[in-house]
C-alpha cells in the first residue's frame, strides 16, 4: 500500500512504459516508411503483407503450431499432473523439479540442441541409424516443430492442472475406483473433467504461447523454409532488400490483434476457474491413488518424455560444444576440443555477454522484482478503478512478441532524449525484459502479496501506521521469502530470454540469449554451442539455489 | 448525546456496489461501557465495527469519537484508519509473525515516536497487565491461542486508545477456554475502565460481557438494551428467536384482551400469551416461549396442555424433555429423568410471546 | 530555398576540401600525416559497425590500437540488415557509427547513394582498383571469392565440380544422392545471398535457368548464413554448398579436414566488404585514419594473413590476396563492382519479381 501520490506516480510510469512502446509499434504499422523518416499515413504495409502469400502461409503454420501444441501439451500435461498429484508414483518428490526444467531452457538453445542431437546427422540420429538402418524422423519438418513445441510446453499445462487437482477431494476418485475404474479411467472420466476450467484456461495460454513461438521455428524451420508469423516478421527485414519497419510493425500488429483478445479471455477464464475451485471449498485430506503395476508404465512415460525434451537436446549441445566437427563418419573422440570455450573466453564481447547475462539476472532481476513490488503495492488491497486499470496494463505486454517489444524499446531509447544516453547500456535491455515479463513477475508478486492476511495490514493501520509504513514494516517483511523466490524465478527467466534483446544488441548490452540468436544468424555454430552450454549452466545454478532455498517452481 | 458519550455513530450507511450492508445505523457508546454488536452473519455487525475503525468505506452518516468527527459524509471528513487512534483486537489476533511479542506491542509506540526507554517501560507494563511479561521475546507462532489473544489485546491497549474494538474476540478459542476467557476479558475491561465495542455472533457471550447489546439484522438495529431487557423483553420475533433457546409454534390469533392474546396453534393447542403483534383475530401469528420457561405440571389448568413425552435427554446439568404436540416438537428442561408417556405441560402466559 | 543553400554550401565545402587535398598532395603522408593523426587522437574514439566477426575484426583493431593508443575503438558486430536499420534509425535520432563495414554491398551503396557518407581521398584510397572505389565515398576493402564448399569425406575427388557447368551436371546426374543434400543461401533471408544469385544471373545469363532447375531438382536446402551451411556440410547432413564465401570456408577448412573448397574455373564471383565514413560521424578524423589503415599495406596484410579474409590491394602478395587469386584464376574472376548497378534489385518490384521467379523454379512454389 502506498500513499496516493507515489501510487499515482507508479501507475503513470507503468502505463507510460507499457503503452508508449506498443503505441509506437501500432503507429509505425500505419506509416509508409520508418517513423523517423518522412513517411505518410497509409495502410500500404497491411496491403503488402496481406498480398504476400508467405504471410498467409506463415499464418497457417502458426495456427497449426498453436493448435498442434495444444493437442499434444494439454492431454500430456493433464495426465502428468494427475500422475504427479493424485497417485503413488514412485519418486514423485524427486521428479517434481526435473519436469519443470523445459520451462527454463531457452527455446533457441533447445532448438539448437535438437539439430545437433536429432538432425539428419545428429549424434542420436547417427547412433540410431547404425543400429536400425534408417532414421524415421525429420527434425526440420513442421510436424517435428509442433511435436517439440508441444512436448516442451507440457510443464505449463502441468503447472495449472496440478494446482487445480490439488484442490480436488480424493473421495470422488475413490468412488470411481470402487465402481471398477482403472487409474487411467479415473483420470480420464473423473479427475481431469473436474479440473476442466483450469484446462480451458491453460488451453488458451498454450494456444497463445504457440502464437508467439519464435526460437524453435527460427532454428528448426529454417532449412525447409517453414515460417511462422514471428519468423516471418524477423525475415521481412531482408525480403525487400532494404529493411522495412512498417511491414514488421504491421505483422506485429496482426499478431497482437490475435493475442490481445486471448490475454483478455485468459483473464476471464482465470476468474471463472478460481470461482470453480472456491465453490468446492476446502477438500478432504487427499489420499494418493494406488497405481499398482501401472506405476511402472507411468514412470516410464514420464522418463521417456524427460529424455526427449531435456536430455536429448542438452546432451546434444554439451557434446557439440566439445567437438570441432561432427556427423557421419566422424569419431567423436578424435575431434574432442575445448577450443570453443577458449574462443568464448578470449573474446571480449562473449565475456561481456556472460557478465551482462549474470548482471541482468541477478541485479536486473532484483530491480525488476522491486519494480513489480512497487506496482503490486500500489494496487494491493485497493479495489478501485486504478487497480482494474493496472490489471489490464500488466497483461498488455504479454500480447506483444518479445522480438518486437525489444525493437520498440530500442526506438524509445533512441528517440526519447533523456533516455538516449542509456540506450547502449544494460539499462535498456533491463527495461525491455522487465516490460516483457511484467505479467509473469506480477503474478509472482501478487500471489506472494495474497498470502499476507489482510488483518495483519489492517492491524498496522489501526495502531497508527500509514499505508506506506504498513508496506514497509509489515507487508514487505512478511513476503520476504516470496520476494526471494520471485527473484530467483525472474533470474532464470531473464537468463532464458533471447528474442527481446536481439534488436538491442550493441557493445555494452550483449546478453547470451540475444548473442546466440545473432551468432546463429552469422553461423558461428561452435561458439553458439559453447554459449548455450554456459547459458544452461547459469540457469542451472539459479535452479539449484532456488531449490536450496525451497522456492516452489509453481504455485 | 452527552459528555459521557465516547463514541457516537449516526445514521451510518454503507454498500458494496449495489448491495447495501448498513442501512443507516445509529448508536452510541458511553465512557467505561461495553457494548456488543450482536447479530447473525451478514447482519452488518462486523462491517459496522470496521467502518468505525476506518477499514470500510461508508457513504453516508457520521462517526464521532471523544467529540472528534472521524467520519462525516456531509462535511466530507474521513480520517484514515491510522489517525483514528482506535484499538482493534482482530478475530484472528493479526499478530505480525515476523515481530516478537515485544515488537508487536511496541510498534504502535514506535509509530508515535515515543522515546525508547519509555517504550520498553510501557510495553512491559502492558504485558504485565495481561500476564505475558515472560513471553516478550517469543514469536507469535510460539504462543498458544489464548496467549496470542492477550498479546493482541496488549497491542491494542498500549497506546491508550479512547475506545477499544473487539472483533469476535473469543471465537478462535476452543469451547472450554471460551468461558474462562469471557470472564477474564470482562474483568479486564471493568478493571481498566475501558470503553469497548465488541462484535459477536454468540448471544450468551454478548450478554455475559456487555452492559448493552445492539442486535443487528439486515443492516439495521433490530433492538438495543441491557442484556436482561434483550432477553426478557424482545420486541420482535427476530430478537426473541435470536436471544435464547425457544419453542416456536405457528397458529392464528383466537382472541385479544388488551396486552394479551390467545393463539390457536396449528398443533392443536390453544394458549394465552403477551401480545407483540398487531395482527387481528383470525390472522396468522407465531408463539415463542423459552425452553426453560416450559415446565411439567401435575394436571390440567390455565395454559396447560396434555402432550406426549417422547424422550428425556441427559445434558449433564439437567435433562431435556422432547414432547410431541401435533406436528411440533416441544422442548423443556427439568431436573429429573422422566419416563415416556402422556404428561401435562404448562406454558406460563407471561413468558409466552405472540408475534 | 534553405535546402538549396545547404546543398550549395556542402558542394562548396567539398570542393574546397578537394582543392585543399589536391594542392597539398604529397603521397602517403598528407592524409595519415600528423594533422589527421592529431585530430583523430583528439577525438580519442572510433565507433565501427561491422558484419565481420569480432574475432577477425579484432586483428585489425588490435594493430590499429598499437599504432594509435590514444584512440579507443568500439566495434559492434551485427547482421547486415541490423547494421542498416540501426544506422539509419540512429542517424535519424542524431548520430550513429563513424564507420560502417558490411559485406552487403548493395545496402552499403544504398546508404552512400542516399547521402549518408562523407568523401575521403588519400594515398591509400588511390591504391584501390577503380571498381572498388565509388566516388571516394564507398570503398571495397576485401577480395572474397565465392565458390563451392563440399564434404571431402563424402564426395569422391573425381566428382568434385570445377565449373558451374560441372556443378549442374553433378546434380543432374546424381540427383538421388544429392536430393536434400545441397545447400545455398536463402535469397529471401540473406541480403548477400540475394546479391550473389542476381550476380550469377548477370554474369552467366545463359546457364542461370539450368542452375535453378538443377537446384530445384535436388530440393536445395536454403540457409540464412554461411556458418550454418558449412556446419551442415561438415557434418555430412549436406554434401555440397553453392555460393559460399571461400574466405569463411578457408578458416573452417584449417580446423576441419572434411571441408573442401572449389573456386569455379569458368567464373568466380568476388565480394568486397564495403566501408564508408558516416556523414554525421562524431569522430570523422579517427574514421579517416581507420579507413586509411584498413586500406594500407599493413592493414591489407592483416586482412590476408590473420583475419582470414582476402586482401584487395593489388600490391599485397600471397595466396589470400587479389593478386594471388589472379595468378590462380586469371580472367575467371568477376568482382562485383561497387556502383549504383547494385541498386537495381533494391527496387521493390524487381526484387519481389526475382524472388517469385526463384521460388517457382527452385522451391517449386
Amino acid at each position: 500500500m502506498l500513499q496516493t501520490l507515489p501510487r499515482r506516480a507508479v501507475v503513470a510510469l507503468l502505463a507510460l512504459s507499457v503503452f508508449f512502446p506498443i503505441g509506437l509499434v501500432l503507429y509505425q504499422s500505419i506509416l509508409s516508411g520508418p517513423f523517423f523518416m518522412p513517411a505518410s499515413l497509409s495502410l500500404e504495409s497491411y496491403a503488402f503483407i496481406f498480398d504476400d502469400p508467405d504471410f498467409w502461409l506463415a499464418g497457417k503454420n502458426t495456427l497449426a503450431v498453436a493448435f498442434g501444441m495444444g493437442a499434444i501439451a494439454i492431454p500430456l500435461g493433464a495426465v502428468l499432473a494427475f500422475i504427479m498429484v493424485r497417485t503413488d508414483l514412485p519418486g514423485r518428490r524427486w521428479l517434481e523439479t526435473p519436469i519443470m526444467i523445459p520451462v527454463f531452457v531457452s527455446p533457441v538453445v533447445l532448438g539448437f540442441g535438437y539439430v545437433v542431437a536429432l538432425g539428419p546427422v545428429g549424434f542420436f540420429s547417427v547412433w540410431f541409424q547404425e543400429i536400425f538402418g534408417s532414421v524415421p524422423w525429420n527434425i526440420y519438418s513442421l510436424t517435428s516443430i509442433i511435436i517439440i513445441a508441444g512436448l516442451t510446453h507440457v510443464p505449463h499445462v502441468y503447472l495449472y492442472s496440478s494446482s487445480a487437482l490439488r484442490n480436488l477431494g480424493s473421495d470422488v476418485e475413490e468412488a470411481a475406483r470402487l465402481s471398477g475404474a482403472s487409474p487411467f479411467r479415473v483420470a480420464r472420466d473423473v479427475s481431469i473433467p473436474m479440473v476442466s476450467p483450469a484446462l480451458l484456461y491453460v488451453g488458451v495460454l498454450v494456444f497463445f504461447l504457440g502464437f508467439e513461438i519464435f526460437g524453435l521455428p527460427l532454428i528448426l524451420g529454417d532449412p525447409e523454409g517453414h515460417l511462422v508469423l514471428t519468423t516471418y516478421l524477423y525475415k521481412l527485414t531482408n525480403k525487400l532488400g532494404t529493411p522495412s519497419y512498417h511491414l514488421m510493425a504491421a505483422v506485429a500488429t496482426c499478431i497482437i490483434a490475435v493475442t490481445f483478445p486471448l490475454v483478455l479471455l485468459q483473464r476471464v477464464l482465470l476468474k471463472s476457474a478460481q470461482r470453480f475451485v472456491a465453490m468446492k471449498g476446502k477438500s478432504a485430506r487427499q489420499r494418493p491413488l494406488m497405481l499398482g503395476p501401472w506405476k511402472w508404465l507411468a514412470l516410464a512415460l514420464i522418463l521417456a518424455w524427460l529424455f526427449v525434451t531435456v536430455i536429448v537436446p542438452v546432451a546434444g549441445i554439451a557434446l557439440r560444444s566439445v567437438v570441432s566437427s561432427w556427423g557421419q563418419g566422424i569419431h567423436l573422440l578424435d575431434v574432442l576440443t575445448l577450443d570453443h570455450f577458449r574462443a568464448v573466453f578470449e573474446e571480449d564481447t562473449m565475456i561481456r555477454s556472460i557478465i551482462n547475462s549474470i548482471l541482468i539476472g541477478t541485479l536486473g532481476g532484483a530491480l525488476a522484482v522491486g519494480g513489480y513490488l512497487a506496482i503490486g503495492l500500489a494496487t494491493h488491497r485497493q479495489n478501485d478503478g486504478i487497480t482494474r486499470f493496472v490489471d489490464y496494463v500488466i497483461l498488455t505486454p504479454r500480447a506483444v512478441p518479445g522480438l518486437m517489444a525489444g525493437l520498440a524499446v530500442f526506438w524509445v531509447f533512441l528517440f526519447v532524449p533523456f533516455l538516449s544516453p542509456a540506450r547502449s547500456t544494460l539499462f535498456s535491455v533491463w527495461f525491455a525484459y522487465t516490460i516483457v515479463w511484467l505479467a509473469y513477475g506480477m503474478r509472482l508478486i501478487q500471489s506472494a502479496l495474497m498470502q499476507v492476511g489482510p488483518e495483519l495490514e489492517e492491524a498496522g493501520r489501526l495502531v497508527g501506521a500509514s499505508r506506506a509504513r504498513v508496506s514497509r514494516d509489515i507487508t514487505v517483511p512478511l513476503i520476504r521469502n516470496g520476494l526471494l523466490g520471485a527473484w530467483l524465478l525472474v533470474f532464470m527467466i531473464f537468463e532464458r530470454e533471447y528474442s527481446t534483446g536481439v534488436y538491442l544488441l550493441s557493445p555494452g548490452t550483449e546478453v547470451i540469449g540475444a548473442q546466440i540468436v545473432s551468432l546463429w544468424a552469422s553461423g558461428a555454430v561452435d561458439v553458439v554451442a559453447a554459449l548455450s552450454l554456459i547459458n544452461m549452466a547459469l540457469v542451472g545454478i539459479g535452479l539449484a539455489i532456488a531449490l536450496r532455498f525451497g522456492v516452489k517452481l509453481h504455485d | 448525546m452527552t459528555d459521557k458519550t465516547i463514541l457516537a455513530v449516526d445514521n451510518l450507511a454503507l454498500a458494496y456496489g449495489d448491495n447495501p450492508i448498513l442501512k443507516g445505523v445509529s448508536m452510541h457508546l458511553n465512557r467505561g461501557e461495553v457494548v456488543s454488536l450482536l447479530g447473525p452473519s451478514g447482519s452488518g455487525k462486523t462491517t459496522l465495527l470496521r467502518a468505525v475503525a476506518g477499514l470500510e468505506q461508508p457513504h453516508a452518516g457520521s462517526v464521532i469519537i471523544a467529540g472528534r468527527a472521524i467520519y462525516d459524509a456531509a462535511a466530507n471528513i474521513d480520517i484514515p484508519a491510522e489517525k483514528r487512534d482506535l484499538g482493534l483486537v482482530f478475530q484472528s489476533y493479526a499478530l505480525w509473525p515476523h515481530k516478537t511479542v515485544f515488537d508487536n506491542v511496541a510498534y504502535p509506540l514506535v509509530l508515535r515516536k515515543v522515546a525508547k526507554n519509555e517504550i520498553v517501560q510501557r510495553v512491559h507494563a502492558a504485558l504485565k497487565n495481561l500476564g505475558l511479561d515472560h513471553l516478550a521475546e517469543r514469536y507469535p507462532h510460539q504462543l498458544s491461542g489464548g496467549q496470542q489473544q492477550r498479546v493482541s489485546i496488549a497491542r491494542a491497549l498500549v497506546y491508550n486508545p479512547p475506545v477499544i474494538l473487539l472483533d469476535e474476540p473469543l471465537s478462535n478459542l476452543d469451547a472450554k477456554m471460551r468461558e474462562e476467557a469471557r470472564a477474564w476479558l470482562r474483568n479486564l475491561i471493568v478493571e481498566l475502565q475501558l470503553s469497548a465495542l465488541v462484535v459477536t455472533h454468540d448471544q450468551s457471550e454478548a450478554m455475559a460481557m456487555s452492559d448493552r447489546i445492539l442486535l443487528l439484522n439486515g443492516g439495521v438495529i433490530e433492538q438495543q438494551g441491557t442484556p436482561t431487557e434483550m432477553y426478557a423483553q424482545p420486541q420482535t420475533f427476530f430478537v426473541a428467536d435470536f436471544m435464547g433457546s425457544n419453542n416456536i409454534m405457528k397458529g392464528r390469533i383466537g382472541d385479544i384482551k388488551g396486552g394479551e392474546a390467545r393463539i390457536d396453534l396449528d398443533n392443536g393447542l390453544s394458549v394465552w400469551g403477551l401480545r407483540r403483534t398487531n395482527a387481528a383475530i383470525g390472522h396468522e401469528a407465531t408463539a415463542v416461549i423459552r425452553v426453560e420457561q416450559l415446565h411439567l405440571a401435575d394436571g390440567p389448568g390455565h395454559n396447560r396442555a396434555e402432550v406426549d413425552l417422547a424422550t428425556s435427554m441427559f445434558l449433564g446439568d439437567r435433562y431435556e424433555y422432547v414432547f410431541h404436540a401435533g406436528g411440533d416438537l416441544l422442548r423443556a428442561w427439568g431436573k429429573r429423568h422422566e419416563a415416556a408417556g402422556k404428561r401435562w405441560l404448562e406454558l406460563p402466559p407471561d413468558a409466552l410471546w405472540i408475534f | 530555398m534553405n535546402i538549396e543553400r545547404r546543398r550549395f554550401q556542402r558542394g562548396l565545402l567539398a570542393g574546397l576540401a578537394l582543392a585543399a587535398l589536391h594542392s597539398t598532395f604529397t603521397p602517403a603522408h598528407a592524409q595519415t600525416g600528423s594533422d589527421l593523426v592529431a585530430a583523430a587522437q583528439k577525438e580519442g574514439k572510433l565507433v565501427i559497425y561491422g558484419v565481420t566477426d569480432n574475432e577477425q575484426a579484432n586483428h585489425l583493431i588490435r594493430e590499429f590500437r598499437t599504432m594509435y593508443p590514444a584512440i579507443s575503438v568500439e566495434y559492434s558486430n551485427m547482421s547486415t540488415t541490423e547494421l542498416y536499420n540501426r544506422f539509419i534509425s540512429e542517424t535519424a535520432a542524431g548520430s550513429s557509427a563513424d564507420v560502417t563495414w558490411s559485406s552487403s554491398m548493395d545496402l552499403q551503396i544504398k546508404l552512400v547513394n542516399d547521402g549518408y557518407a562523407q568523401p575521403h581521398k588519400s594515398a591509400e584510397t588511390a591504391k584501390l582498383p577503380e571498381w572498388a572505389n565509388w566516388k571516394n565515398e564507398a570503398f571495397g576493402t576485401t577480395y572474397e571469392p565465392i565458390g563451392f564448399v563440399y564434404n571431402k569425406r563424402l564426395i569422391p575427388a573425381n566428382d568434385v565440380p570445377q565449373t558451374h557447368a560441372d556443378f549442374i551436371k553433378l546434380l543432374n546426374t546424381q540427383t538421388e544422392k544429392f536430393k536434400g543434400k545441397v545447400n545455398t543461401y536463402d535469397p529471401e533471408k540473406s541480403g548477400v545471398g540475394f546479391m550473389l544469385v542476381t550476380q550469377d544471373k548477370q554474369v552467366n545469363a545463359a546457364g542461370f535457368t539450368d542452375l535453378q532447375k538443377a537446384l530445384g531438382a535436388v530440393q536445395v536446402k536454403v540457409q540464412a548464413s554461411t556458418g550454418t551451411m558449412m556446419e551442415r556440410i561438415a557434418s555430412g547432413e549436406n554434401l555440397i554448398g553453392y555460393n559460399l564465401n571461400a574466405a569463411y570456408a578457408l578458416t573452417r577448412a584449417q580446423k576441419d579436414p572434411s571441408i573442401g573448397i572449389v573456386l569455379p574455373k569458368d567464373y568466380t564471383l568476388v565480394l568486397s566488404r564495403v566501408m564508408f565514413i558516416a556523414k554525421k560521424a562524431k569522430n570523422p578524423n579517427a574514421a579517416k585514419l581507420w579507413l586509411d589503415f584498413v586500406l594500407s599495406k599493413k592493414g591489407q596484410e592483416i586482412i590476408a594473413s590473420k583475419a582470414d579474409l582476402y586482401a584487395i590491394r593489388p600490391d599485397v602478395e600471397g595466396d589470400t590476396t587479389a593478386s594471388g587469386l589472379k595468378k590462380q584464376l586469371g580472367d575467371a574472376l568477376r568482382p562485383v563492382a561497387i556502383n549504383t548497378g547494385l541498386l537495381t534489385y533494391l527496387d521493390q518490384a524487381k526484387r519481389l519479381d526475382f524472388l517469385k521467379q526463384w521460388n517457382s523454379t527452385v522451391k517449386g512454389k
